[in-house]
């Protein structure tokens, strides 16, 4: 290889630099994300393992057994531990431990802004032995401080609360648990593994800031507040010896470990040889604070070569394009170095290293941006979404991997390119025989009629086929960018915020105590207002470890009635008739696409222990989380439970005084709708950056290939200057070109996002969290303006151009 | 008495400032062409032949002299001016042809014609049937041989109806036989449409379609001699 060679080729592409830092930029934001995201994804699926089995870790149990109905008193939770203790299941695990414990809902009492005392629903755990689901405190984090509680009226706050609400160690907070407020003194302030994604019970989304608290207090402490008795329990943790893999719900074909799902199931039918209570028996899987985490952080690990791919892919593609126009403004060179007896061996390599020089300085900025700017800044955002403390370590693998992919795809890039040039035949090329390509006879035809500017328009700008269709893609990858956040974020506000602001007319959710439903009523009616009961309960499913919230209404309505507080939106169906055998339910859409389950069929479901046979009449859209939807009476005579909460609409205006005694607890749903509106608030900035990002690029892209266009049309445009065609006229057959290009490529653009979204989101969707993307006019239309837009403002850039060119010299190259 | 004047030059200068010294690619050309004459300009690389039609088709600005078309002075440093004054005039042939590759025979020159303000077909066909090409006009530059291009490229020059046709070494890529054909038909059009032109050339041969001959040297212009064709 020739270093002049080489030398000559790297001033030919100096004197491109436009295009060249163009390349150069897209290959370190290809690296940069990849770094970014990839960072996240590491440190928080190692996160989460030292959380749940490190050392300093919370010891996560390995199998819940839940009793949504009721409390077991305290001979009743040692005979269970007992029990389970001599008949533990014929399997491959020992017992390690099994710890009662008392998880109560409950409400924290506390002052707004105004100084009026607001009501926060809350979950209170009362922790006896702790040797399970401990608290977490870890020491590196100022999130989390002081010690666990060992007194009756000491408390650990969970950190989400303590920085919401500006507690600290040593202050007060009154709490209940439906009998009465007690004050308890904060001695810590700390993490548990139920509520590490901080969301009230039933809620995908984190809570917002001052709408749900947790603590964590002794076993003594929390029967104190409920006034319950010593050793009352209502969840059993299990412990087994090492740390067992469990079924991964993003796996529904796939069970990790047949052993676990044995033992979930011998266990829940030793419960049914024990116990009366309907309990409801499930692994790691189960939790759905674990299972969000987990299920985040193996999306980002999904995700980050894709999206590292995608933007490398499009740096690529400009490569490719580059360098073909860099070889057929230079085969006159090329041309004469081969008849000077330049061997082909000789010129392909320098055409091979530019890409890869390309590539190794924006892969060198790219992880330096990355490493020391998007990783931090991608933990720093997470933590402040999900408010845990995420570490940064610097992981030199997932680097090596990230530079892997993008100097893959450059050198591909660039390969075919070296390859052609290498190949370029001396005589056609002295007889401008290269460049001259009879135009197609087809789009002749086709635009015979036009006039011929706008022929001349149609025609030069699909001159060059694979690289119209190489730019479409490449603005197409650009705007899967831009689009996917745009019809993600349009979708999740219409099915977050449409979800609560259009189907549910209740203001306030009001959790009850057993059979304290008339206390509330009778509250309600005295404020003159309307109420419908409603029972949430965990409902299992036969041989399947995943479990679904079952909704039971006093009534049903759709969207288009809206007669009931809670309405629904069927895709298929009707709502279920009452007193149906079998007894006819609702199922959602992701349910539906899940289980496989479709409208019609009869299904068996676990209530408890109880296998149930029930009848799909419907399926619904629009829910999160796995749904079905009963009539309250018929979930209640499956259940026993007459109701777990109250659904109430109240007057304008009306005070809320008293509400507090008589429940356990409540939400509004204006904290609801607040919720969502900073989720979405605090997704903004991310989102933002993104589709500038898409943006970015796909101006870059289409830049590149409309000033090639331009480039290769001198010639043409400057002929036509000669012989006297005004400015005014070829500016407007330039803007209808790049109308043109813009249309076309801004709908391509719009479909790739959207179906790139749809099949994004179905590759990232989980039992726990179901979405889907709906085509939107707004978004659609926006994708394409920004195309049309970006096409369009060539045109000044074109003009610009032609109005620079020396048509002395020009006229000059012509006789050349 | 009617004066058949096209245009007349004077002292026209052409001068270029070099970091060597002034370089006088024209140096006080006086020149004076007539309706209807077919000039040959002839001259050793560098004497400024190219330069001087460049400046007659208001390529180019003359630094210094004057240069009137039809009585008018010609614009000279406004680029649009010298663009309409070359649209309503002039007709410019190239030594490649330069015919757009995409567009048909028959586009070619109804391109030109829509820049210009109108598209008129018929006359499109008329100037293909005057430079021999009427069973051409489907076709693609790229699917007709150099002597045709250069047919096209006359017919396409002569598509607005300019007073003063130029060609710039328009036989320079063609072989002679090719050369006779396209003069024949150049000298034909022109005749037929009563245009003055102006070659340059290297090409002596060309003086035999030629009633003017001016050569140059130095930016000067050294003999101008009329013949009788």
């Amino acid at each position: 290889m020739s270093m002049l060679l080489t030398k000559r080729l790297a001033r030919s592409l100096w004197r491109t630099k436009l295009r060249l830092s163009a390349v150069v930029f897209m290959v370190a934001v290809g690296v940069f994300a990849g770094i970014s995201f990839g960072s996240y994804a590491n440190a928080a699926t190692i996160l989460y393992d030292e959380i749940y089995d490190g050392e300093d870790g919370v010891n996560l149990a390995d199998v819940w057994i839940d009793n949504p109905t009721g409390v077991w008193n305290s001979s009743a939770s040692e005979s269970i531990c007992d029990s389970i203790d001599s008949q533990w299941p014929e399997t491959d695990y020992f017992l390690e431990s099994c710890e009662a414990r008392l998880v109560l809902d409950g409400m924290m009492l506390t002052t707004d802004s105004k100084g009026s005392e607001k009501v926060i629903p809350a979950v209170w755990h009362g922790i006896d032995e702790g040797m399970v689901d401990k608290v977490w405190m870890p020491t590196y984090s100022d999130l989390s401080s002081g010690r666990i509680a060992q007194t009756s009226d000491e408390i650990v706050l969970d950190s989400h609360v303590a920085v919401d609400l500006d507690i600290d160690i040593g202050d007060e907070v009154e709490i209940s648990a439906g009998y009465g407020k007690f004050s308890y003194e904060v001695v810590g302030i700390g993490f548990h593994p139920m509520h590490l994604y901080f969301a009230t019970e039933g809620s995908t989304l984190p809570a917002d800031a001052g709408t749900f608290a947790t603590g964590y207090m002794t076993d003594s402490g929390l029967e104190k507040l409920a006034n319950i008795s010593s050793g009352s329990s209502n969840l059993i943790l299990i412990d087994v010896k090492g740390t067992p893999d469990y079924d991964l719900q993003s796996t529904s074909d796939l069970n990790e470990n047949p052993e676990m799902t044995k033992l979930v199931k011998d266990l829940s039918e030793l419960m049914s040889d024990i116990d009366d209570s309907p309990v409801s028996v499930y692994d790691r899987s189960g939790v759905f604070s674990v299972e969000i985490l987990r299920a985040d952080a193996e999306g980002a690990a999904n995700m980050y070569p894709y999206v590292t791919g995608m933007i490398a892919a499009i740096a690529g593609i400009t490569i490719f394009l580059s360098l073909q126009r860099l070889i057929q403004s230079q085969a006159k060179e090329i041309a004469v170095l081969r008849t000077l007896g330049v061997p082909k061996k000789s010129i392909m390599p320098g055409y091979v290293i530019a890409p890869l020089v390309i590539g190794a300085i924006g892969s060198l900025i790219g992880t330096l941006l990355g490493i020391y700017l998007g990783a931090p800044g991608m933990l720093s955002f997470y933590e402040s979404m999900i408010g845990l403390p995420i570490r940064l370590d610097t992981d030199f693998s997932l680097v090596f991997q990230i530079v892997s992919i993008a100097m893959l795809i450059v050198l591909f890039a660039g390969l075919r390119p070296a390859w052609q040039a290498s190949r370029l035949q001396p005589l056609k090329v002295f007889r401008g025989q290269h460049e001259v390509k009879v135009s197609s006879r087809k789009m002749q035809v086709l635009t015979s009629k036009l006039p011929a500017t706008v022929g001349l328009s149609i025609r030069s700008s699909l001159r060059k086929p694979v690289r119209v269709s190489f730019t479409f893609f490449a603005v197409g990858i650009s705007m899967l960018l831009f689009g996917a956040m745009l019809f993600m974020m349009s979708s999740m506000e219409d099915s977050l915020l449409g979800g609560i602001e259009e189907k549910q007319s209740w203001d306030i959710q009001a959790s009850v105590p057993i059979d304290g439903e008339a206390s509330v009523i009778d509250w309600v009616e005295q404020n003159s207002g309307n109420y419908e009961l409603m029972i949430n309960f965990p409902i299992g499913l036969e041989d399947d470890s995943r479990e679904l919230i079952s909704y039971g209404l006093d009534s049903f309505s759709t969207v288009d009635e809206k007669s009931s507080m809670i309405s629904v939106e069927l895709l298929d169906g009707k709502i279920p008739i009452s007193g149906s055998i079998p007894t006819q339910v609702l199922i959602d859409e992701g349910t539906s696409e899940f289980l496989n389950w479709d409208n019609g069929d009869e299904v068996t479901i676990m209530i408890g222990n109880t296998a149930q046979k029930v009848e799909i009449s419907g399926i619904t859209k629009g829910e999160i989380s796995r749904t079905m939807y009963f009539h309250r009476a018929e979930l209640s005579d499956l259940t026993g439970i007459q109701s777990t909460s109250i659904l109430i609409q109240i007057p304008q205006g009306t005070s809320l005084d008293g509400l507090s005694d008589v429940t356990i607890g409540y939400s509004l749903k204006e904290d609801a709708i607040k919720t969502f509106e900073t989720l979405l608030e605090q997704q903004q900035q991310f989102v933002q950056s993104i589709q500038f990002l898409g943006i970015v690029i796909a101006i870059a892209v289409l830049f590149n290939t409309l000033l090639m266009n331009l480039a290769e049309r001198d010639t043409e445009l400057a002929t036509l200057r000669v012989l006297g065609a005004p400015m005014n006229k070829l500016g407007k057959m330039m803007f209808w070109e790049h109308l043109g290009i813009g249309l076309i490529g801004g709908i391509l653009g719009a479909i790739f996002a959207y179906f790139g979204t749809v099949l994004l989101i179905g590759s990232q969707v989980q039992w726990a969290f179901y979405f889907t993307i709906e085509p939107q006019f707004a978004a659609t239309f926006t994708i394409v303006g920004i195309i049309v837009g970006i096409s369009v403002a060539l045109t000044p850039i074109g003009m610009w151009r032609i109005k620079k060119m020396d048509l002395v010299d020009k006229v000059k190259d012509f006789s050349q | 008495m009617f004066d058949m004047t096209l245009m007349k030059i004077a002292e026209l200068q052409r001068h270029y400032d070099m970091t060597s010294g002034v370089v006088k690619a024209l140096d006080g050309i006086d020149l004076d062409i007539e309706e209807g004459e077919r000039i040959v300009l002839l001259g050793p690389s560098g004497s400024g032949k190219t330069t001087l039609l460049n400046c007659v088709a208001a390529l180019d600005s003359p630094t210094g002299g004057t240069y009137t078309f039809g009585g008018k002075e010609v614009p000279r440093e406004n680029s649009e001016e010298m663009t309409t004054f070359r649209r309503e005039n002039i007709g410019y042939v190239f030594q490649f042809f330069n015919l757009l590759q995409d567009l048909t025979v028959l586009e070619n020159i109804l391109l030109i014609q829509e820049l210009s303000g109108e598209r008129n077909k018929e006359r499109a066909l008329e100037l293909l049937t005057l430079v021999g090409l009427e069973n051409e006009i489907d076709r693609f530059p790229a699917e007709i041989s150099g002597g045709q291009q250069q047919r096209v490229a006359i017919a396409r020059s002569l598509a607005k109806s300019p007073k003063l046709l130029l060609g710039d070494e328009l036989t320079g890529n063609l072989d002679s036989k090719t050369s006779h054909m396209v003069m024949e038909v150049l000298v034909k059009a022109c005749k037929s449409e009563n245009i003055t032109t102006i070659m340059v050339t290297h090409d002596e041969k060309l003086t035999n379609y030629a009633t003017r001959v001016i050569r140059l040297d130095s930016g000067k212009i050294i003999s101008d001699e009329k013949l009788d064709h």
